[in-house]
């Protein structure tokens, strides 16, 4: 008896084994000592980087199996090597630094006095890549065809080189949409749709003409690869021979593939960099761009109901918010610093109006907060909860269960909120729950993000955030366009919303700005939380040039459109 | 004949139900199709351009037509193998991107699956056979296979035999980078596709032989016990004869009735194994529609896996009725 079952124990035992092997061999992979070196030919995978000198850039920018090749730019399902590699915008506006934007297909600009007419010079000598002119025809097709924008009125083609823009209505706030985001697409290949749903078919997918760095060479449901555009625009440029886009499921995948060395270049947030950093192989830059907050539904006059209509209450539990350990605990330390102004700080600065403050507080001040609910009336209950007139300061927060770092973010804003006497009941829900409580008002907090402005101004985040034209009432859903998920709604903010968009002129636009910021800064709609981190990785052992903290040419992210384009036709390599 | 007419009325009207169960029940999600697709594009890494705000109301802008209207042309479209035109995978027609998909699917998960049988079956009856000796130890082995979670041991593999030893690829049916312009008919494009398939089929194989061969064993254990097994022996027949043609031939029957349904499943493919390395197989497709509310590939892969679960329930049945008097009769 004993002795089977000794015997039936044994490969139990044995099973046991190995599995606690296989999990510490597993967890070995996160040191990085342990890893051949990428490039190393310790590794002989198939997709093993053997052949170093005619190997093109690998890149992953979020691509998930099985890719559509879809090179048309008016496309929503549109890749991310049509962005800027293959399709080009007028200008470059770089969305991590105060800088003038940077002529790309338009050499210079200028608005007339009330903003409604835009004139645009053009650089000359430019070709598409099948061989005919760029011509100021092209330009005017790609503002005035099928997908035009509302606000365009007209364009016409003054002469070979100058482009004048018409709108219905001062302009200056639509700038960047139309030098920054708009893509110059040929008149002799888009010209024969004729609605906008035969536009939005259109795959182009064999050979798609742009003016870009690049050339489609090849595109499957695996990968899609580009080559260089011998006739580019850019003298020297660009420098790679070719550039491979993948498509991977799963987060982890592209981390490990990044640590072998099959990627080189990507984004995405990955919370241990140093296992992908430490070989010293890849370089990592940080630049955090979009805020996290909390939403509040704030405005009582539109239907929000609950103890966070109460702008006291808000304030008090930003008070109780121990920023510094949320972004230690949750975010592992690599979020930036949010400014409670929105306005994105070291690239926004000068847009913080004198006295405001610049950075929110990173701990917490629980004698400050119960001293603002003391103050507004409230009192603290037998169990320790803060309560007027019968009514508790109670808040259920809701979060989507399948982003982890929200969620551990929320029970740390849970516990931190009780310390100062106010209750905040953490609810997780999923997608649905989240977009359909966030659209239509019906909800007490969530935590959610915010999208950062495309340029060095915080205006288009104060308009389709703060002010009452893009809300709607509480069980009215939002118009798409419209971001205001707090129902906030404050005259002084929309009035100076009015004059800032009406001017270029930078001191009228700061005083309004003042204004908004003084109002929000103390109304807070949206709580401050975080600004997200934005993590993007480079192989610097085969190629150069990449952006560098200190020399940071274009946004850096592989996804980002327009500056993905200038990231990859600076970039230099292989190294034999 | 009264059988096989009555068999064959009772899986039409079970294929009209459940194609018209594949139009309702994704069209009673809750959601916005148009939102999710933003913040999955944002969220992906991605950023949307002016123009394409416009074309995502045109793409997703909800249809006029009553739900009737749908259903009647849904009908007529299916009839014509029109499955419609993917969302996410926009313009790409559904048919397309399945088409593309089953034959990764079939091959990978089919013989993932015919070699978990004929191994599990196989040493099932071996240990069946064996009873009460050492080789009952694999049962408590298997057992525990049976039960890792199938996620984590794909993981696992990739973790320790691609990430750390190197020996196999991490994702992906082929080598991109090698066959830049996609699957190609030569020798090295399905030698190197084979390569790429052995970690996927070893995370099937692994998790699902277990189940296979404790079956098969209770079920030789059982057979072996019966009379005319007894009598085989006291026949003197070799005994060799008596494990093949007299216990496993027949212990073997309810393992090969769940082989085919299991069969019929394989086109589901094999969701979190695709999930896990990046194969360009059905249960992919399947996610992406699921979470992104693509309706017309979710209705398409959805389709496509009831026609083959019907279709292997079909022949299961005509054969048992060919097999098997009785199960003509009590019908």
């Amino acid at each position: 008896m004993f002795r089977t079952t000794r015997k039936r124990m044994l490969p139990v035992v044995a099973l046991t084994a190995s599995i606690a092997m296989l999990a510490a061999a597993c967890s070995d992979s996160t040191d990085p000592k342990d890893n051949p070196k990428p490039g190393g030919s310790a590794a002989p995978t198939s997709d093993g980087p053997a052949e170093k000198v005619d190997r093109p850039l690998v890149v992953f920018a979020g691509s998930q199996s099985p890719i559509t090749p879809n090179f048309n730019p008016y496309a929503p399902t549109v890749l991310h090597g049509a962005l800027g590699p293959i399709y080009e915008t007028l200008f470059h506006y770089n969305k991590t630094k105060a800088v003038d934007p940077e002529p790309m297909l338009g050499e210079s600009f200028e608005f007339n006095e009330d903003g409604t007419e835009l004139t645009i010079k053009l650089r000359a000598g430019v070709k598409w890549n099948d061989g005919k002119d760029f011509t100021a025809d092209d330009v005017v097709f790609s503002f005035t065809n099928v997908a035009k924008a509302a606000y365009i009125e007209s364009a016409e083609a003054v002469d070979a080189t100058t482009v004048k823009l018409k709108f219905n209505a001062p302009s200056f706030t639509n700038e960047w949409a139309v030098l920054g985001a708009s893509f110059m697409v040929p008149k002799h290949v888009f010209g024969e749709f004729t609605s906008l749903d035969k536009l939005v078919a259109f795959a182009n997918d064999k050979a798609p003409v742009g003016t870009g760095p690049f050339v489609l060479e090849a595109a499957t449901s695996a990968s899609y690869t580009l080559k260089a555009n011998p006739n580019y625009w850019q003298e020297g440029k660009p420098a790679l021979q070719e550039v491979q886009y993948l498509a991977i499921d799963g987060n982890s995948s592209a981390q490990a593939m990044m640590q072998a060395g099959e990627i080189d270049y990507m984004s995405l947030f990955v919370p241990n960099p140093e296992s992908i950093t430490g070989t010293g192989d890849v370089a990592m830059v940080n630049t955090p761009m979009d805020p996290t907050v909390l939403y509040t539904c704030a405005n009582a006059d539109l239907g929000c109901k609950g103890a966070q209509t109460d702008v006291a209450v808000r304030n008090a539990l930003s008070l109780a918010l121990d920023r510094a350990t949320i972004n230690e605990k949750a975010f592992v330390g690599l979020a930036g610093t949010i400014s409670p102004t929105f306005a994105l700080l070291g690239r926004d600065d000068k847009w913080i109006a004198d006295g405001m403050p610049k950075e929110i507080a990173q701990q917490a001040n629980v004698a400050e907060a119960e001293k603002v609910l003391t103050d507004a009336g409230y009192a603290k209950g037998s169990d320790g909860i803060f309560a007027k007139d019968g009514q508790k300061v109670s808040m259920t927060l809701k979060v989507i269960s399948d982003w982890s770092d929200y969620v551990s973010a929320t029970e740390l804003i849970a516990s931190q909120a009780k310390a100062a006497g106010i209750e905040v009941k953490v609810e997780t829900t999923d997608w649905d729950g989240f977009s359909n409580a966030r659209l239509s008002g019906d909800y007490e907090l969530i935590i959610g993000g915010m999208v950062g402005t495309s340029l060095a101004d915080p205006f288009q985040l104060y308009r389709d955030w703060f002010t009452g034209d893009y809300t709607q009432k509480v069980g009215t859903n939002l118009e798409p366009g419209e971001w205001n998920m707090t129902r906030y709604s404050n005259k002084i903010v929309d009035e100076a919303i009015q004059t800032a968009a009406g001017t270029r002129d930078e001191a009228v636009k700061k005083e309004a700005y003042g204004k908004v910021q003084a109002e929000i800064v103390r109304d807070l709609p949206y709580i401050p939380l975080i600004i997200n981190a934005t993590q993007s990785f480079f192989n610097t052992v085969d190629y150069s040039n990449w952006p560098t903290e200190d020399n940071m040419f274009a946004f850096p992210s592989s996804w980002g459109s327009v500056s993905s384009g200038i990231v990859l036709g600076n970039v230099q390599g292989p190294k034999k | 004949m009264k059988f096989y007419v009555r068999r064959i009325t009772f899986y039409l009207v079970t294929l009209w139900a459940a194609i018209s169960l594949n139009f309702f029940i994704p069209k009673l999600m809750p959601g916005n199709p148009a939102d999710i697709f933003r913040e999955n594009l944002l969220r992906q890494g991605g950023e949307i351009t002016p123009a394409m705000e416009q074309t995502i109301q045109l793409l997703f802008g909800s249809p006029d037509d009553s739900l009737w209207e749908q259903y009647t042309r849904y009908w007529s479209n299916l009839l014509q193998w029109d499955l419609g035109v993917s969302t996410t995978k926009y313009p790409t027609p559904v048919t397309e991107l399945l088409a593309e998909a089953l034959p990764w699917t079939l091959v990978l998960v089919g013989t993932a699956t015919v070699i978990a049988f004929v191994l599990g079956v196989g040493l099932g009856a071996w240990a069946g056979w064996k009873r009460g000796t050492w080789v009952d130890s694999l049962i408590p082995g298997s057992a525990l296979l049976q039960s890792i979670p199938y996620f984590w041991l794909a993981l696992v593999l990739v973790a320790v035999f691609s990430v750390n030893l190197g020996w196999f690829p991490i994702i992906g049916g082929y080598s991109a980078r090698e066959f830049r312009a996609g699957p190609e008919m030569s020798w090295a494009f399905v030698s190197n596709a084979a390569f790429h398939a052995i970690l996927p089929a070893a995370t099937i194989v692994i998790s699902s032989v277990g189940g296979w061969l404790i079956g098969m064993r209770n079920m030789m254990v059982a057979t072996l016990s019966e009379d005319y097994v007894t009598t085989a022996e006291a026949k003197g027949l070799k005994p060799s004869r008596v494990f093949l043609t007299y216990a496993t031939r027949n212990a073997s029957l309810p393992s090969l009735a769940g082989f085919t349904i299991t069969l019929g499943f394989v086109v589901a493919g094999s969701i979190v194994m695709e999930q896990v390395f990046s194969y360009p197989g059905i249960g992919k497709l399947m996610i992406t529609a699921v979470t992104q509310k693509d309706f017309a590939l979710m209705q398409g892969v959805f389709l496509v896996i009831t026609l083959t679960v019907l279709a292997a329930n079909f022949v299961m049945d005509i054969f048992y009725g060919l097999i098997d008097p009785r199960a003509r009769q009590n019908v």
